[in-house]
This record gives C-alpha cells, sequence and structure tokens, in this order.
C-alpha cells in the first residue's frame, strides 16, 4: 500500500500536498491538461523527487528510508516517450535492471505480444514498439512474471508492487492500447498490483480505471470513481474544450468526444 | 512459418558470448604481447625458442626497456578505451570520448603547467597534475553537458571539448614560450604521445594506479546499463545515478590523468575501440567495458609495436599512428550519422 501524508514541493514544477493512499488491486488514472503536473506526481510516487513536505510512504515506510534494491523489486516505472540510449536487442532491454532469467523475460515479452520481436534491435522498432518494450522492462523489473502467466503458482511468492506508467498509450494503435489496458487492469485486480497511470485520453482513463485523480495547475482538484470525476461539464472547464457526452455504455462514465 | 533462436538452458543467453569474446581477445593480446616482445631493433629475438640464448645485452634492453613498456602499452590502452566505453555511457552518447571531451588536454595542460611553472621534476607529481587536471575538465564538461538534453548535449560537449582542446593547446604554446631549455626539452619529451620514454618507475607507477581504476570502472557496468533507460527509470530500478557519476567521473580523471602524465596524448583510442565493439558485441556494458579494457590494450600493444619497428631504428609517436587511424574513422562515423 502506498500512502501520501500532504507531500508535495514547493518548489517549481510546484504540486499541492495530497493525502491519500492507492492500495493493492488498484487501477488509478492520473489525468489533466498539459502542465497540470501528471508526470511532476509520478515522480514524487517513484520517490525519484522527494517531498518538501509530507511524505510517501510504501507499507508504512518512506521511500527514502528504502533500500533502493528492495525497493526496485517492489516499485517500476514507465516514463514518458523515453528512447533508451544505443541500439539494445529487445530481450536484452527487457532484462535490464532485473537480474531475470530467460523464463521470466520470455514470458514479459509475450504478455506485451512482443516475442517475435525479442531478437530485433531497438533502432528498427517503431514508437509503439519500443513503448511496450519498456512496460515489459517493468513487469519484469517487478518479477510479474508470475502476475502474467495463465497459472496461480506464483502469486503468494510475489508481494504486490507498485506500477508507475506515464502515458504508456501515447504511441500504441487502439488494438495495443486495449490490449495493455486490459493488462493493466488484470494484474491489478487478480493479482494486486497498485498502478497509477498518466493517461491523456480521457475515454480510456474512464472505461479501464478503478479510481481517477484529476489535476489541474499543480493541484488535485478531484477524486473518486471514474463516474464522479469524468463529467464533461467539469472536463470542458478544466480542458477549455467544447465537448459532446455520448450515452455511458453498461454503467460506466459517459463517453467524451469533442464537439465539432 | 517464422523460426526462432530456441531459448537456452542457461540462465542468460549473453553468457556464453560473454566469456567466448572476452577469451578471444584475451589470446589475442597475448598473441600481440608475443610480438612486442620480440620485436625491435635490439633485445630477445624469436631465436630464443630454437635454443638461442640472448647476450646479456640484449637481456638487459628487453628486461629494462621493453617489458615495462609492452606493461605500460597494455595498461594505458586499457585505461583509455575502458575509460571512453564508459564516458560513452555516462554521457549516454556514442561520440564521448577522454581525447575529444578535453581530458586528455585538460591534464597535458596541467602537466606541463606543473613543470615549467612549479619547476617539477618528478614522475609521481606529474601523476598527481594530470589527475587533478583530468578531473577539472572532467567535471566542467559534465556540469555542461549532463543537464541537458540529447542532441543539444552533444554539441554542447563537443564544442566545450573543442574549447578546451584549444585553449589548452594555447596555454601549452605560452608555457613552451617561457620554459627554459630543460623544460622544453622534458615538455617534448613527453608531449608527443608516445611510450618511448617507459621505464620500469613509469610502468610501477601504471601498475599501482590504473589496475585500481579499471576494477572500478568494471563496477559501474550494471547501473550504466540501467542509465540508458533515462534517470528517471533508472531511479525506479535502484541506480543512485549521483553515486555511479562520481564513480566514473573519478576513476576517469585518476586513470586518464596517469595515462596522459605516463604517456602523453593518445588520441582517438577511447573513441575508436568502444565504438567498434559497440557496434559487434551489442551496448551492455558488463561485456562492452571489459572488451573495451582488452581491446583498447590490444590495439596500443599493436600501434606501439608498429611506431617502434616501422621506422627502425628510428621511432614514430604511438599517438600520431593512433591519431592516424581514428582521424579518418570519426570523419567516416559522422558522414555515416548524417545520412
Amino acid at each position: 500500500m502506498l500512502t501520501l501524508f500532504s507531500a508535495g514541493f514547493t518548489t517549481t514544477p510546484a504540486l499541492a500536498p495530497i493525502s491519500d493512499r492507492l492500495m493493492p488491486g488498484e487501477l488509478l488514472a492520473i489525468v489533466g491538461p498539459n502542465g497540470a503536473g501528471k508526470s511532476t506526481l509520478l515522480t514524487l510516487l517513484s520517490g525519484f523527487r522527494v517531498p518538501e513536505q509530507g511524505s510517501v510512504c510504501l507499507d508504512g515506510m518512506p521511500l527514502t528510508a528504502w533500500e533502493p534494491q528492495a525497493l526496485a523489486r517492489r516499485r517500476a516505472l514507465v516514463a514518458q516517450q523515453v528512447r533508451p540510449s544505443f541500439d539494445w536487442e529487445v530481450r536484452e532491454l527487457v532484462a535490464l535492471g532485473s537480474d531475470a532469467g530467460a523464463e521470466r523475460v520470455d514470458a514479459c515479452l509475450a504478455a506485451l505480444d512482443l516475442t517475435l520481436l525479442a531478437e530485433r534491435r531497438l533502432t528498427g522498432l517503431s514508437g509503439g514498439e519500443a513503448q511496450r518494450c519498456l512496460v515489459a522492462r517493468a513487469l519484469c523489473q517487478l518479477a510479474a512474471d508470475q502476475l502474467v502467466g495463465e497459472t496461480d503458482t506464483g502469486a503468494d511468492q510475489a508481494p504486490p508492487g507498485l506500477l508507475l506508467l506515464d502515458e504508456p498509450t501515447s504511441a500504441l494503435d487502439i488494438g495495443q492500447q486495449q490490449r495493455l489496458m486490459r493488462l493493466l487492469r488484470r494484474l491489478a485486480s487478480e493479482r494486486g498490483l497498485a498502478i497509477a497511470c498518466v493517461l491523456h485520453d480521457l475515454n480510456l482513463a474512464g472505461r479501464f480505471a478503478h479510481r481517477v485523480w484529476l489535476l489541474d495547475k499543480g493541484r488535485r482538484i478531484a477524486a473518486g470513481t471514474p463516474e464522479e470525476v469524468l463529467s464533461a461539464a467539469r472536463l470542458a472547464s478544466i480542458f477549455e474544450a467544447e465537448l459532446d457526452e455520448a450515452p455511458s455504455l453498461a454503467g460506466g462514465p459517459p463517453t467524451l468526444v469533442l464537439a465539432r | 512459418m517464422i523460426l526462432r533462436r530456441p531459448s537456452l538452458p542457461w540462465p542468460s543467453p549473453a553468457w556464453p558470448t560473454r566469456s567466448g569474446t572476452l577469451a578471444g581477445l584475451l589470446l589475442a593480446l597475448l598473441g600481440a604481447w608475443l610480438l612486442g616482445a620480440f620485436s625491435g631493433s635490439l633485445g630477445l629475438s624469436p631465436r630464443l625458442l630454437l635454443g638461442e640464448w640472448p647476450s646479456p645485452l640484449d637481456w638487459q634492453v628487453w628486461w629494462q626497456l621493453r617489458l615495462p613498456r609492452l606493461l605500460l602499452a597494455s595498461l594505458v590502452g586499457a585505461m583509455l578505451a575502458g575509460s571512453g566505453a564508459a564516458m560513452q555511457g555516462l554521457f549516454r552518447n556514442p561520440l564521448a570520448d577522454p581525447s575529444l571531451l578535453g581530458l586528455a588536454s585538460g591534464a597535458g595542460l596541467a602537466v606541463a603547467l606543473w613543470i615549467v611553472l612549479l619547476g617539477g621534476t618528478g614522475l609521481y607529481g606529474q601523476f598527481l597534475a594530470g589527475f587533478l587536471g583530468a578531473l577539472a575538465v572532467c567535471l566542467l564538461v559534465f556540469r555542461l553537458g549532463a543537464q541537458r538534453p540529447g542532441q543539444e548535449a552533444l554539441f554542447t560537449l563537443l564544442l566545450a571539448g573543442l574549447a578546451i582542446n584549444t585553449l589548452a593547446g594555447a596555454f601549452g604554446g605560452l608555457l613552451a614560450f617561457v620554459a627554459s631549455d630543460e623544460q622544453l626539452r622534458q615538455l617534448s619529451l613527453w608531449g608527443m604521445g608516445s611510450l618511448s620514454h617507459a621505464l620500469w618507475p613509469a610502468a610501477i607507477g601504471a601498475l599501482v594506479c590504473i589496475p585500481p581504476a579499471l576494477l572500478w570502472l568494471l563496477r559501474t557496468a550494471r547501473g550504466l546499463d540501467l542509465l540508458q533507460l533515462g534517470e528517471l527509470t533508472a531511479h525506479g530500478a535502484g541506480l543512485d545515478a549521483r553515486a555511479l557519476k562520481r564513480r566514473v567521473i573519478l576513476a576517469t580523471a585518476l586513470g586518464v590523468g596517469v595515462c596522459v602524465a605516463l604517456a602523453g596524448i593518445i588520441g582517438f583510442l577511447g573513441l575508436l575501440v568502444p565504438h567498434c565493439l559497440r557496434l559487434w558485441l551489442g551496448p551492455g556494458h558488463r561485456l562492452l567495458l571489459p572488451a573495451a579494457m582488452l581491446g583498447g590494450a590490444l590495439l596500443l600493444l599493436v600501434a606501439d609495436t608498429l611506431a617502434r619497428t616501422l621506422a627502425s631504428p628510428a621511432e614514430i609517436p604511438v599517438g600520431l599512428l593512433t591519431s592516424l587511424l581514428g582521424g579518418p574513422y570519426f570523419l567516416w562515423l559522422l558522414m555515416r550519422r548524417r545520412a
């Protein structure tokens, strides 16, 4: 369980203090306009930036007190659109940051539809393929192969971890978006991973997340279920966009469409 | 149907290639040692193997000149190429290199300052001066380049290196102007990038300073791998980036500073060797770093043997040879990058 005790920054990029907790099994979507502080919030959640006030605790212990290697086995991060430098082979790249054996790497590759690309080099990949590699790498670091596998055997070996993703779907086609979001949701609800995911696609957030935080100008202005947070009127004013609201599907939040 | 390489039973598929590559390089290095040991205008000849015992003079030449020189060439080559590989990893940029970034000329200037202005004569004082000079440039360059994103950092670094090289050259010229004849001789003896005055004191100095720096660099391999994911992700994977940077900078400054103090400026080795090896072996530093060290030792040994024998009994400065090799390669690299 990740707990934020009024954690925030005063220096730029500033983030007003947030108190909340992220439970195992929860898929949290973080949404908001450009520059709202979403990526900054992820650096706070991952412990890369230390809050100037308050604290962020994983299992009751502040992130700063964790031994880095031990923390790395419990928390992994997929940053926004970073192309790794140099020309890695996909398999090598996915194994970075863990002492994973071939089996675990294979399982993580398979989970992201990368099996056929395993021996390819990074420069030959499309943006979406590279993005999936980085997600697979994070899963591998969390030993999440036991989580993505079909069998239940590993469920109690691996303590649930924390997965942080910054716009993991930005370069993916809709089929891959769906597969990734389904995978994340499955990792959360079946295997107890806590996942925080910055998303630009509000419909994707509304459809897959258990909970949504809405950020604007460095503050969290709403938090709750997708139905509570993602109302067309609120989003229209925050994003300064004109929205049409299509009827909601199967009890989810309303589908949002840009007005022409 | 798409055929795939079957997954292998050992824990990491990179392992067999790793040991195989390193063993191959080690064998080649051994060959270069034998070649170097038996070639030259005086000293042991291959006829030793036929039972012809060398004369006392030949033996003495070999023991007092050739052996320390072979040692020095191996150590300096390993250090320059190893630090090149580590710096390329640290800057996440295949064009980083101790001489291109001005590290070597900074160390050179410090050594020249020490000789001329402080009247230093001892070899180990030169070591210290070289280390401090390299460290100063390292910190400066790192401040300039590390905070900027990709392409911009590259230009900043190359321009900074250019400026430092030019500045060091100008100051070096000024120092030569005010130096006494004796100091001038000392400077020019040292400054051409040559291993020709390698004697036991130099070899012992190198033996004391360089292997620890190499070991230190080898221990950064995992961290350098992680750093290629970007600092944020690397931190998420358990990397203490500041400690890594500190370690690479200190080891590189110590190693390169000592190399420059010993052998002058030997260009392009740190660029050439890791770059070629990376094309061949991939970017993983756990293999690249040791391979670059072996490859650098191999290349400098061969180059030095050529430098000794091509115009025998005269001698070409080995720095000249490596620059003649590395310069065209570098130009080719730039042309290919544009294409």
